[in-house]
This record gives structure tokens, sequence and C-alpha cells, in this order.
């Protein structure tokens, strides 16, 4: 059941810049955030959306969020425009802004989720079930009664993620949501986010920079860029098309001499470690392997796929972003 | 509505966090109140005024004890607007002018009451001529509460005015710097406004500023007769309407044009 549907979503901004010297007034250029982006999500799925710095991506959650009014286009979200029902929409939403806060400073967190509560008109036993549901499955327990600036970053962003869900919103927006988190952190909010998913069947649409986080939530992602949606569909499909060199490590047995390679090899050593980067669709992996094992016996040798990382830049460079 | 009130409490209890301020808050209010009441007692020992000066030193008094209902802003709820944060306030299924209403009030409210108890206090202890003096009467006290009470709603209608134009300029240094002095002068803290040249008074007891604290003030010393009362309380709720009122145009034209920058 389709659930989100946006058409051709456009929004400008005007950025002011500091005038040049000699000139009388200030420069002012428009930036356009989004330049008609489309897409629909269906109810229940989990949507990574990823993007170079600036590609639009909070301005798209902002948007569906009921936050800023766009310039032009359509949005529909269980049958309302975000921006037109705004309190009606939102009450049915929750958004983690991995950059932000939105508990208390300075009282306890246990008091910033009551707040929640009054605000979002959770029924008390609703909440109290719904509060040690998420405190148990986000391990805060022991920290409900501590105020929000004692804790980790770690800590609060598990604290923020519990206060985004307390209500049990349909729809979840998650902008950076693993920012700055270490890898114990991390594994852990991803499995509490897909269990979430699966068992309540909340919507998610998850915007980061960090491609591993897509790579465990997301069947689906979508590319923007420069205000416009680039590519929509698998993960592993996208990567396929960029995912077309091979990284080779080996060592031989005492000193030998470097066999040469075709041109298009690129080769680094590092102590008796020789590196060689090829793309394996143009030149065989047979092939480089027959040159470098006559110049020697081979100790020890991998062969890898570039990183996520890589692709994802040879992907934005494609693309030109 | 249950929203509001709770955000009242969360204030409420933010500021109970910050009793070492509260302590210090007092001190430098009673050092303030005796040092403007030696000014006036050294002016009427020169050239005494029409004013008697017991009247002068309850002014002073009780515009020290509610200092903090007038200049206190909620610093966190600015650092909101200027970083972005406010970005959650937004997306909650909320009236945005209420929400910061309550927050406002509960700020100044509780600022308010915690300092003026022990001052009011101490102001009593003070000799005739330095300290406190009773109300007139109990109907004057009663209608000088209930007017203080309309004060507050109006300095917090001020406020979160500021708090609108904050949302446009990002910094509210400069235009609070502007507007304290405007209201210093105007709400009779560094003068009392019951020493004004009585043409001037006519003026700026029509004010927005002489609605804070000025009014319940008169009411309270029976500078304003009891029968004057309803008058001046209607002027209060006329200003704290409109001003409310425009605090509301600004935040509806502030939540269509808002931008908000970065992650």
């Amino acid at each position: 059941m389709r659930y989100i549907t946006v058409e051709n979503l456009a929004k400008t901004f005007t950025v002011r810049k500091k005038r040049e010297k000699g000139r009388l007034l200030r420069e002012k250029t428009e930036v356009q955030a989004l330049r008609g982006v489309s897409f629909s999500i269906e109810r229940g799925e989990l949507v990574g959306c990823i993007g170079p710095n600036g590609a639009g991506k909070s301005t798209t959650v902002k948007i569906l969020s009921g936050i800023l009014t766009p310039d032009g286009g359509m949005a529909d979200v269980g049958g309302l425009t975000p921006w037109k029902d705004r309190r009606k929409h939102v009450r049915r939403i929750g958004v983690v802004f991995g950059q932000r806060t939105q508990l208390w400073w300075d009282v306890p967190i246990a008091d910033s989720f009551s707040l929640l509560k009054d605000i979002y008109r959770v029924p008390d036993a609703d909440f109290r079930r719904r509060r040690d549901e998420l405190t148990e499955a986000l391990n805060l327990g022991d920290l409900l009664r501590t105020p929000l600036r004692l804790l980790s970053l770690g800590q609060r962003m598990r604290s923020e993620l519990c206060g985004s869900l307390l209500h049990g919103p349909e729809l979840l927006f998650l902008d950076e949501p693993t920012i700055g988190l270490d890898a114990v952190s991390k594994l852990a909010l991803r499995d509490f986010l897909k269990r979430e998913n699966e068992k309540s069947g909340t919507t998610v649409l998850l915007t980061t920079h960090d491609m591993e986080d897509i790579a465990a939530l997301c069947p689906r992602v979508m590319v923007l860029g420069h205000g416009s949606k680039l590519y929509d569909g698998a993960l592993p499909a996208l990567l396929s098309r960029y995912d077309t060199q091979r990284v080779m490590t080996l060592r031989y047995d005492g000193d030998v001499d470097f066999p040469a390679l075709p041109e298009d090899c690129q080769v680094s050593r590092e102590g008796d470690a020789f590196r060689v980067v090829y793309d394996h669709e143009r030149i065989p992996t047979a092939h480089i392997m027959s040159l470098l094992q006559s110049a020697g016996p081979i100790r020890e040798w991998t062969a890898q796929p570039q990183n996520v990382d890589h692709l994802i830049a040879a992907m934005y460079r494609e693309m030109d972003l | 509505m249950r929203a509001y009130l709770s955000v009242f409490r969360m204030r409420w209890k933010m500021e109970l966090q910050y009793r070492g301020a509260v302590v210090g808050g007092v001190i430098c209010q009673m050092f303030f109140g005796l040092i403007l009441i030696a000014l006036y007692r050294a002016l009427y020992a020169g050239k005494p005024q029409t004013m008697p000066l017991s009247s002068v030193t309850t002014y002073v008094w009780l515009q020290q004890a509610f200092f903090r209902m007038l200049f206190a802003s909620d610093a966190d709820l600015l650092d909101k607007i200027r970083t972005g944060n406010i970005v959650y306030d937004l997306c909650r299924p909320l009236q945005l002018y209420g929400y910061y209403y309550s927050r406002i009030m509960a700020q100044k409210l509780l600022g308010s009451l915690l300092r003026a108890a022990p001052m009011l206090i101490f102001a009593a202890l003070l000799p005739e001529g330095w300290g406190i003096c009773a109300p007139v009467s109990l109907p004057a006290f009663c209608a000088a509460v209930f007017g203080l009470f309309l004060g507050l709603l109006c300095m917090c209608a001020l406020e979160n005015v500021t708090m609108g134009f904050t949302m446009r300029t990002l910094d509210s240094r400069g235009m609070q710097a502007m507007l304290n002095l405007l209201m210093m002068i105007l709400s009779g803290n560094i003068l009392p406004l019951t020493l004004f040249p009585d043409g001037w008074q006519k003026v700026i007891t029509a004010l927005p500023y002489a609605q804070l604290l000025d009014a319940p003030i008169r009411l309270y010393t029976g500078e304003r007769a009891l029968s004057a009362a309803p008058a001046a309380l209607l002027l209060q709720a006329a200003w704290t309407a409109a001003i409310v009122g425009l605090g509301l145009l600004l935040w509806r034209s502030n939540q269509k044009k808002m931008i908000l920058q970065g992650g």
C-alpha cells in the first residue's frame, strides 16, 4: 500500500553573502535545494537516502515532517499534506535529527519523556508500556533519572531515538542517526531499528553518510544530488555498476624484482607488501596473477572489492556531484 | 492544554536547578534597592517632593523584588533558535506561540517569586523611610496582585514578540539591549514613574511598559485610588491582548517563511 507520494517537490533558498569590496549591496544567490524530486514509499518500507552534503536530503525530510513549506510540487503522507495539515500530520510521525537534540539539557531524561507524552497525548498505560519496552531495547533503564548533560554521545543518541518513538509513530524520519557513534552503539542501533520496523511496521526514511547503515538496514536506496533524484532501487544493483575495481595485496618469499604490470594497474608498496589496484573487467585477474607469479613464490595473497565509500565516491564523481 | 501545562512544569523544574543564581540575584537586587533608596533620601533631604518618601521606597522595593519578571530571557530558547534545535519544536503537534508562552511564563513567574519572597521580607524589616510599607487597604492589595498577574501576562507577550523577531535576526542581543533600555526607563525600574513630571507621566503610563509593574505598584501604594482600579486593569488587559495578537501574527508569518539551514 502506498504511504508516501511525492511529486515534483521544489525548494529554493536565498543565501546572502557578504558584499565584495567596493560594492554597495550585499550579494544574494539562490540555491535550489530541491528541483523537482518525485518518489513513493510503501507502508512499512525501510528506505535509505544518500547523497553528498548539500544534496537536498535534509530539506526533503524537513518538508515531509511539516517544518518547511516547499515552493512547488505536492506530497501526500497517509492522506495528508505535511505543510497544510501540519498538526494532524506530525502527531503520527517521529523524527530524529542526529545533530540536534530534543531532550532538555538540565533535567533527567525521564522528565523530557513525560513532556513528550503530554505533547503527543499518549495515554498513561500506553506510555508506560512503550517506555519500558523502549528503555529495555535501547538499554536505557539506568539512565532515566540522569540529566541529559551527563550522558555520553551514544547514550544521548539512544535517548533521542527513544524520545522519538514514545508515541508509536507510523513513520520515522532518521537524519544521520549514527553520526559519531562507536561500533557497538551503531550495531545496537541498527539492530533495534530493524526489529522496530519488523515488529511495529513502522515506515522508515533514513538519510545518512554511513553506507554501512544503508547496507544493513535498507533494501531500497535513493540517491539525491544537486536537488534531483539520481537513482532509486536496490543498493547492490547500484554498487555493481561502480564495482569495477579490485584491490590485491600480496607478499613474496624473499626479495624479488616486481614484475611489470599492464599500464592501468596502480601499484604501491608498504614494507614488503605490494598493493595492486586494477579494473577486473578490462584486465582479467588470471592474467595479473600469472604475471605476479612469474616473479617468484608468493607467500600471502588477498583480493577484495573496493570498499563501499570508494564506490560511492566514484558514483558521485560520475554523476558530477 | 496538557502539553502547555507540562512545558510550564518542565521549565519550572529547570529554573529550580539554578538555586545558586537565586541567592546571587537576591543579594544583587537588595544592594541596588538600598543604593537607590539612599539616592532618593539624599534627593528628599535637599528638596522634598510631592510624593511621600515612604511611597518611593515601597516603589523601589517592589520594582527590585520583581526585577526577574522584567529582565530575564530564556537563554535556552534563544540558543535553540540560533542553533536550529528549534527544528524539533516545529515538528510537534502544538501551537508554537502558546508553547513558548507557557515556557516563558514559568521562568518569569518562578524566577520572580523565588527572589521576591526573601527580598520583601527583608524590605519589610527595614525601618520606616528605608523599607517597604503595607498596602493602603486589603482591596487595594487584591487589585495590585491581580494587576501584577496581568503585568506578567503582558511581559510574557512582549518577550514572545522578541522571540519572534529573533527567529528572523537569529541573534537577540542587539534588539534586547535596546528594548531593555526602553524597559528600564519606561517601566519605572531606574526612576519611579511617579517622580516623572506630570505631563510626561500622562504619556508614559499609557505605554505598555508601564503596565508591567508601575500600574500594580500604584494600586498597592494608593497612588492610584481604588475607584480608578478597573480602568487601570482594563488598560493592562487591552495592552496584553494587543501584544499577544502581534506575537501571534509574527509567529504565523515566521512559520510560513522560515528557513532552517544545515544538517
